[in-house]
């Protein structure tokens, strides 16, 4: 009797407790808005960060370890729904996510009503455990909490000591209320708005991959010997490699049959937080625009290596940073695109995106860096591994993380040819640099 | 541990051969038989289906209370008729044409488009109960919804039998007008109890044979065939 009376007496504070939930909701912030417009039957933003530990992965584990992390991202467990005028995120009492056996061609595309409206998965294979998120929920780095998280829990459940720290947070804690805020509009005050560079880009020829298809190259290599390398160039290890791509995108424009050259544009995602303090989960970055104009001249490494480097210190600052996202946050402020439905501003915007935004680059560029981890931590993990996902158009889109001496490299695409990547390794071996290539190509 | 002998790079193990440039990997030293587990997975996902469960209810919702609220204004306050059964049909009739998208296995498109066509069918005979007469249903109304319903269901075999082209779907239609305009004719002459007689249906058999003719010329001449797509295409 007693018992039934506890058991009902806490049926109604779990309802009392989903009742006042229920009124919590998210607004997408300014980066969030586009991604689900862009939203087609073969086409997500979704990227996957993975781990690689040193022992193979045990599923039930790891279920209980991302149960018990996902309540401190409340973020990362939302549905999305469609407003009148935009869409919003509500926390999602589904049961899951569930971690899942990996698949060949992972990310895959996300309805967002399948998966019990989940914008995330877990999967596991061998000694990896990989972290798919949409990108409507934030960015890498807020990914790369939730996955190092869900990492610490699941060695704390096998009976390691594992500190908080880094990439780790305290599932204990209340998710502070910064990590939840739309970070764009707190700095987004530039007296003016910078015009948006919209210039036709060279363009990535391939046969396309059927569908469900997703091919990844992914290239290894020490990161001392690649910092010795950049050293050599004077460049840091994003300038360098964004100058590597850039290279390996010239040559392909080259070699192809062409009637006049185009620029050839990397679009490389910064991380705002480094620039402007926010401890937020969600999206924080903006593009920049790396790029050689071969219709100058034929443009040497070293030459490209100097472009890269002035360009990535003349624009990566406070200033230019600051402007850029207030030319950004101008759309959305906009009293009179605000009041426009949503079906008009997703048609608009995938218009825009198709013709403009789309061709404003060859190709995507992101380093996430060096990743830390908690002392305690690093004798578990053999590497970090990034994929930006499914390119949008046909083309190749990089992504770069390292963590203690391995660098890893993963070039995602959905085209047959793989010449951009092969010009890239071959630069990089041309180098000095020692690569070791795994692919899920046949 | 093998290298690329083009690209310079180290293969995983796993690699039978270079990613990058398609060399094969051939090493002699390498044992046969042998084999290595891939660093990603060999089994391909699908996208999970999508439940349309809400969107279901909602329209079950509408269309119920749309036929319920109709039928009880009809038998308490405006019964001179029996003119709710016009609403229910075509509430029903809703409802076959929006299943496929409550279904999440699809359903084979021939089996939607029999539903289509017994629905259409029903609330035809719903209407008898409004009319002094079911003569016209018997007789005109039911042969032509099957018609219909059978020429949909030979169009959708042929397009999915064959090579889809505007040509050969043009080549369809037009071939299937003519059967259904000369079938309506002789229906409309036995129910008007005339003789069986091609009057204007005569003219559009005539019209859609030229076109159907000149079709199969193009499509059976690849130089036509390449010369028209050249010429319309949008």
């Amino acid at each position: 009797m007693k018992k039934s009376q506890n058991q009902a007496a806490s049926n109604v504070a779990t309802s009392k407790l989903h009742k006042h939930e229920r009124k919590v909701w998210y607004k997408l912030d300014l980066s969030a808005i586009v991604y689900p417009t862009l939203q087609r039957k073969d086409f997500s933003s979704v990227y996957r960060l993975s781990v690689v530990l040193k022992e193979p992965i045990q599923p039930d584990v790891l279920q209980q370890a991302a149960d018990m992390t996902l309540p401190r991202f409340p973020i990362f467990k939302t549905a999305i729904h469609k407003g009148f005028f935009w869409r919003y995120l509500t926390p999602n009492h589904r049961p899951g996510p569930f971690v899942q056996p990996d698949i060949r061609n992972f990310c895959m595309p996300m309805s967002f009503r399948a998966n019990n409206r989940y914008l995330m998965r877990i999967y596991y294979y061998g000694n990896r455990i990989s972290l798919e998120a949409h990108h409507s929920l934030g960015d890498g780095t807020g990914g790369m909490f939730v996955l190092n998280t869900i990492t610490a829990n699941y060695l704390r459940l096998l009976g390691h000591e594992i500190s908080n720290g880094y990439f780790v947070k305290d599932i204990h804690e209340t998710p502070d209320p910064e990590e939840l805020e739309d970070a764009y509009m707190r700095y987004a005050n530039a007296k003016v708005c910078p015009p948006r560079p919209g210039e036709k880009t060279y363009r990535v020829r391939g046969t396309k991959e059927p569908f469900y298809t997703f091919n990844v190259i992914e290239g290894a290599m020490s990161t001392s010997e690649v910092l010795a390398v950049a050293k050599k160039y004077n460049a840091s290890v994003t300038e360098y490699l964004n100058s590597v791509l850039l290279y390996a995108l010239l040559q392909k424009q080259q070699n192809e049959w062409h009637i006049r050259l185009h620029p050839v544009k990397i679009a490389m995602p910064v991380n705002l937080r480094r620039f402007f303090p926010s401890k937020t989960l969600r999206n924080f970055i903006t593009m920049v625009y790396p790029s050689i104009d071969p219709r100058l001249g034929d443009y040497t490494f070293e030459e490209i290596i100097t472009q890269v480097h002035h360009y990535m210190r003349y624009y990566i600052n406070e200033k230019f940073l600051r402007g850029d996202i207030t030319t950004n946050a101008s759309t959305q402020r906009n009293p009179v695109i605000r009041v426009v439905p949503l079906f008009i501003k997703d048609f608009v915007v995938r218009q825009f995106y198709r013709i403009v935004q789309d061709k404003n680059s060859s190709a995507g560029l992101t380093n996430m860096g060096a990743l830390k981890v908690p002392d305690d931590m690093k004798p578990y993990i053999e590497k970090f591994d990034i994929y930006m996902g499914q390119p949008f158009s046909s083309r190749t889109n990089c992504a770069i993380a390292s963590f203690e001496d391995t660098l890893t490299i993963n070039f995602a695409s959905n085209i047959i040819e793989s010449d951009v990547e092969r010009y890239f390794f071959r630069k990089l071996v041309k180098d000095g640099v020692h690569v070791t290539i795994q692919s899920n190509r046949d | 541990m093998s290298y690329c002998v083009n690209c310079g790079v180290e293969l995983d193990p796993s690699l039978k051969k270079c990613p990058l440039c398609n060399t094969p990997v051939i090493n002699p030293n390498e044992l046969e038989g042998l084999t290595y587990e891939p660093p990603f997975p060999t089994v391909k996902g699908q996208v999970d289906p999508v439940k349309r469960k809400d969107l279901f209810l909602f329209t079950i919702v509408v269309l119920l209370a749309t036929s319920l609220s109709c039928l009880a204004l009809n038998l308490f306050v405006y019964s001179r008729s029996p003119w709710s059964l016009f609403i229910i049909g075509i509430c029903l009739v809703l409802f076959v044409f929006l299943l496929p998208a409550f279904i999440q296995n699809k359903l084979p498109i021939y089996v939607s488009l029999l539903f289509d066509g017994i629905s259409i069918g029903i609330y035809l005979y719903l209407i008898t109960y409004n009319t002094r007469s079911s003569e016209w249903f018997f007789q005109l109304a039911l042969p032509v919804t099957v018609l219909l319903t059978i020429l949909a269901e030979i169009f959708t075999l042929l397009i999915h039998t064959f090579r889809f082209s505007f040509l050969s779907a043009a080549l369809y239609i037009f071939a299937e007008i003519a059967v259904f305009c000369v079938a309506l004719e002789l229906l409309i002459d036995r129910f008007c109890s005339r003789p069986l007689y091609l009057g204007w249906s005569a003219i559009v058999l005539t019209v859609c044979s030229v076109i159907v003719i000149a079709l199969i010329t193009m499509l059976s001449m690849q130089r036509l065939r390449d010369a028209v797509r050249r010429r319309l295409h949008f």
